[in-house]
């Protein structure tokens, strides 16, 4: 299957030149690369413009309520592991109301594959400042909202163990797109934070202006080294590529060891209600 | 598949509860530590045992170990759901633990008092005096003045109560062996403090009649929905730990996954509600169970399982008040929420458990219901019966687990077509090819696209209610009836006052008694039928505002009514019960 047999028919209702349309297209390229059939992928959003995404890509999806993605996605994907489980959404659905599951769906390390496609503004009600709004940009455009410094999304998920942390952005095709791909080849909760510029509520120049503010990690970079990966997070510009992937077999924290470990209880027998039985049953 | 049998299910529970020698009330008390809750327990099972029926209620701080506990427990030769009004036997290791429970102990002139030998305070005014005289007995190991560490209080009240009530030291030794047998140095210590207390002078006995010599079984209510959700195809489940429905998650924890289901204990009630909706929209039937405050937290998922069509059973246990309130004390105070709340116009079902016994059968209807017409189904349950244990029959399980029509390829309509038989359409399952499709709590379109067109919402509004309509027939005849049709008096309430309504009806037979199974949609045919010919009305139930009164006042014409309720905390009593009725005729 080619990328495009991963759309479906809907025209997305983003801005023109929004950073949104290069995400799905580095989705649906990554969801090619791994011939992954459309009836074994779910993809799972809560509310936002990127949350729209799960519309416009042919699989089982969900575009739930805001923030709500990652609770939704671990109960699918425990009661159905063959189903590939992607969640996408915004920085406010996942960094402001929905930041509370964020740590426990990385505890819990159930195998979904997280991209936030991060615009830093709140663009669905119109353009206020966001969790991961800069302050600079803020005071610019006369936002709302006190001068709260900005979350850093990536030290964040590394600092509450998660064992696939990546970032890239929107308008870098190609890396994108291996990126995603990388992420849900990862046997275990993966994070693909996505720079994703808005149009509309940003300036176009804006969104241009932060993609010059990124750097691709050297090729000697070791994504093994947590330190390294801290120390990338933390950099005054921002470090694309593969910035942390603990070893998921022998890896301290690995899945296995942390499967019945944070609160889940697996079946035992894997559900008697297999999905030939259920999807034949009348 | 056609609706699960009626009220006729229920019968096994319409025994009468027998007379004064056929009963007895016992009431425990002791300080944390004592094991009152433990000697509950194993009266509880040595009845189970012999074929008695028996009830078992316990009081103690909300969430914590230590500090006064409390135990009445109710041994019966039929079958019990109310911990009756006065005490037979009333042991205490220290008076001063009993303050707490004022109301809930209460002798008249023939009970048997049990004291610690060296305790000197005075029994209260309020707890009534008996006329035999006091056994005191040495539980406690005092050394200088001071009491220490000694030999197991309840080991020894064991031993004395098994005396008093006629059971043979043997069935003692044998359930403390099934017990702790997994801990010989516990048991052997348990049985020498058994034995040695076996052996000495004993209170008069106040023998009970001897049970079937059948075994029963002994369950709480939570224990109860737990297993009724899993024989009613339960296979996920998410919940969040919260006073008083805690139990269910952790006897799920024990024996959903042998059963071939998953549990999870979630970060909180809305991730707990959001995994049991990814699940059930995985094809998986899935349950949470929480208590008010985490039913406020679910409000909006609620919503979210209706507008997308997915099953999701949601157990409420209530407790006392808003906010956090009482957490281990119950009301009825969660039905205006259960009904009501949430933002939009969405169906949901409600259904409302009687007793322990009645939970299995909630529970399988409720699976019923949330398969069959996709959609939330709460089930209120309430302090006093999830944390009661209660002896019952063996149940009947159903033969087959209600089950959701699932969409197959080349099956034809769009997933939430509006043409759909009641409103519902084939489930499309992930993994099934050809059925990718979008799930939405945006409005949408039959096929799940997005929309903002207000007469695509007016639609979809119109397909989504046909359910409830559909609902209201396939539940007609979800309720339960008490007394003689003709009896001119009228009771109508819901829940756990079953249990005190079936003790009532029996010594009341002028009285008539409704129980609705399901609240919502409410089934109104049956008990406008009911209610004919009957010359006075009350509504009876356990919230400050009279909830169902008020509910049921706008669904038809109660102005005649009499309003029989108040705040939640200790269950109603039956003299309390006659009470309320007079204050309100008058």
């Amino acid at each position: 299957m080619k990328a495009k047999d991963y759309r479906t028919p809907l025209e997305p209702v983003w801005c023109t030149g929004c950073g949104d349309f290069g995400v799905l297209k580095g989705l649906t390229q990554a969801l090619a690369d791994l011939e992954i059939p459309p009836e074994r992928l779910a993809v799972i959003s809560g509310i936002g413009c990127s949350s729209r995404l799960p519309g416009y890509t042919r699989s089982y999806s969900f575009n739930s309520i805001h923030g709500r993605a990652l609770p939704i996605a671990t109960g699918l994907k425990l009661s159905r592991p063959e189903i590939t489980t992607l969640v996408v959404g915004g920085d406010g659905d996942g960094f402001s109301i929905g930041l509370g599951h964020l740590p426990h769906a990385i505890r819990r390390n159930v195998d979904i594959t997280y991209t936030v496609l991060d615009n830093g503004i709140y663009g669905l009600t119109k353009g206020q400042a966001s969790p991961t709004t800069e302050i600079d940009f803020k005071r610019s455009r006369g936002l709302a909202g006190p001068d709260e410094r900005p979350l850093n999304p990536v030290l964040l998920v590394l600092s509450t163990g998660c064992g696939f942390v990546a970032r890239s952005h929107a308008g870098n095709l190609p890396h994108l797109r291996e990126m995603i791909r990388e992420a849900i080849r990862y046997p275990g909760f993966s994070f693909v934070h996505v720079l994703a510029g808005c149009v509309t509520y940003q300036t176009p120049s804006y969104a241009q202006e932060i993609y010059q503010r990124c750097d691709v990690l050297p090729p000697d970079y070791d994504p093994s080294d947590l330190t390294a990966a801290l120390d990338a997070a933390r950099a005054d510009r921002f470090q694309l590529g593969i910035l942390y992937r603990r070893d998921p077999e022998t890896g301290a924290e690995s899945a296995a060891e942390m499967a019945g470990v944070a609160g889940v209880w697996k079946a035992h027998t894997g559900t008697d209600r297999g999905i030939e039985d259920v999807a034949h049953e009348e | 598949m056609n609706a699960p049998g009626t009220s006729s299910t229920l019968d096994s529970n319409t025994s009468r509860p027998g007379g004064e020698t056929q009963s007895l009330v016992l009431a425990l008390v002791g300080s944390g530590g004592d094991g009152v809750a433990l000697l509950g327990d194993l009266l509880l099972r040595m009845a189970a045992q012999q074929g008695l029926y028996g009830m078992m209620v316990q009081s103690y701080g909300p969430q914590i170990r230590g500090g006064e506990s409390a135990v009445i427990l109710r041994v019966s030769r039929t079958e019990v759901l109310y911990e009756g009004d006065q005490t037979d036997v009333f042991l205490c290791f220290r008076l001063a633990d009993l303050k707490r429970f004022q109301g809930a102990v209460k002798l008249h002139s023939q009970s048997a008092v049990i004291l610690e030998q060296s305790d000197t305070a005075e029994l209260p005014e309020w707890l009534g005096r008996s006329g035999r005289e006091t056994f005191r007995y040495p539980f406690a190991k005092i050394e200088n003045g001071i009491e220490v560490v000694g030999d197991p209080k309840n080991m020894m009240a064991l031993a004395l109560l098994i005396r008093v009530l006629g059971w043979p030291a043997s069935l003692a030794r044998e359930t403390l062996g099934h017990r702790f047998g997994h801990r010989p140095d516990v048991l052997s210590k348990n049985l020498a403090a058994f034995d040695k207390a076996h052996g000495q002078a004993a209170p008069p006995a106040m023998p009970i009649s001897p049970g079937t010599g059948k075994g029963l079984f002994a369950e709480t209510g939570n224990e109860a929905v737990a297993r009724g959700a899993i024989a009613s195809g339960l296979r996920f489940f998410a919940g969040y730990p919260i006073t008083p429905s805690s139990e269910i998650m952790e006897t799920l924890v024990d024996e959903l996954p042998p059963a071939g289901g998953s549990v999870v204990q979630a970060e909180d009630e809305i991730a707990a509600l959001g995994m049991v909706l990814g699940a059930s929209f995985g094809g998986v039937p899935s349950m949470t169970a929480t208590s008010g405050p985490g039913l406020s937290l679910m409000t909006e998922m609620m919503g979210l399982s209706s507008m997308a069509e997915i099953p999701a059973v949601i157990v409420d246990c209530q407790r006392a008040g808003p906010a956090t309130g009482m957490p281990s004390r119950t009301e009825q105070s969660d039905l205006y929420h259960a009904i009501y709340a949430g933002h939009g116009d969405f169906p949901r079902a409600v259904l409302g458990v009687f007793d322990v016994v009645h939970a299995r059968n909630v529970i399988y209807k409720a699976f019923y219901l949330s398969e069959r017409y996709q959609l939330p189904v709460l089930v209120l349950s309430d302090a006093y019966i999830a944390q009661r244990r209660q002896i019952r029959n063996p149940v009947a399980e159903h033969p087959e687990a209600p089950h959701r029509t699932v969409w197959t390829p080349g099956m034809g309509p769009a997933r939430f077509d509006i043409g759909g038989e009641h409103g519902v359409t084939p489930f499309r399952v992930p993994g099934s090819p050809e059925g990718t499709y979008l799930a939405a709590g945006i409005e949408h379109t039959q096929e799940g696209n997005p929309t903002a067109d207000g007469s695509i919402h007016q639609q979809m509004n119109e397909k989504r209610f046909r359910k409830l309509k559909a609902i209201e027939q396939d539940t007609k005849s979800w309720f339960k009836t008490l007394g003689a049709p003709s009896a001119p008096c009228g009771i109508v309430a819901w829940g756990s006052q079953y249990g005190i309504l079936q003790e009532w009806v029996a010594n009341h037979p002028e009285y008539r008694i409704f129980l609705p199974e399901i609240l919502h949609p409410y089934p109104l045919e049956a008990f406008e039928a009911w209610r004919k010919n009957l010359k006075s009305l009350a509504v009876v139930e356990m919230s400050f505002q009279g909830q169902l009164h008020h509910y049921l006042s706008g669904l038809t014409d109660l102005r005649d009514a009499l309003r029989v309720t108040r705040s939640g905390g200790p269950p109603l009593k039956t003299s309390e019960l006659k009470r309320l009725l007079e204050e309100a005729t008058r």
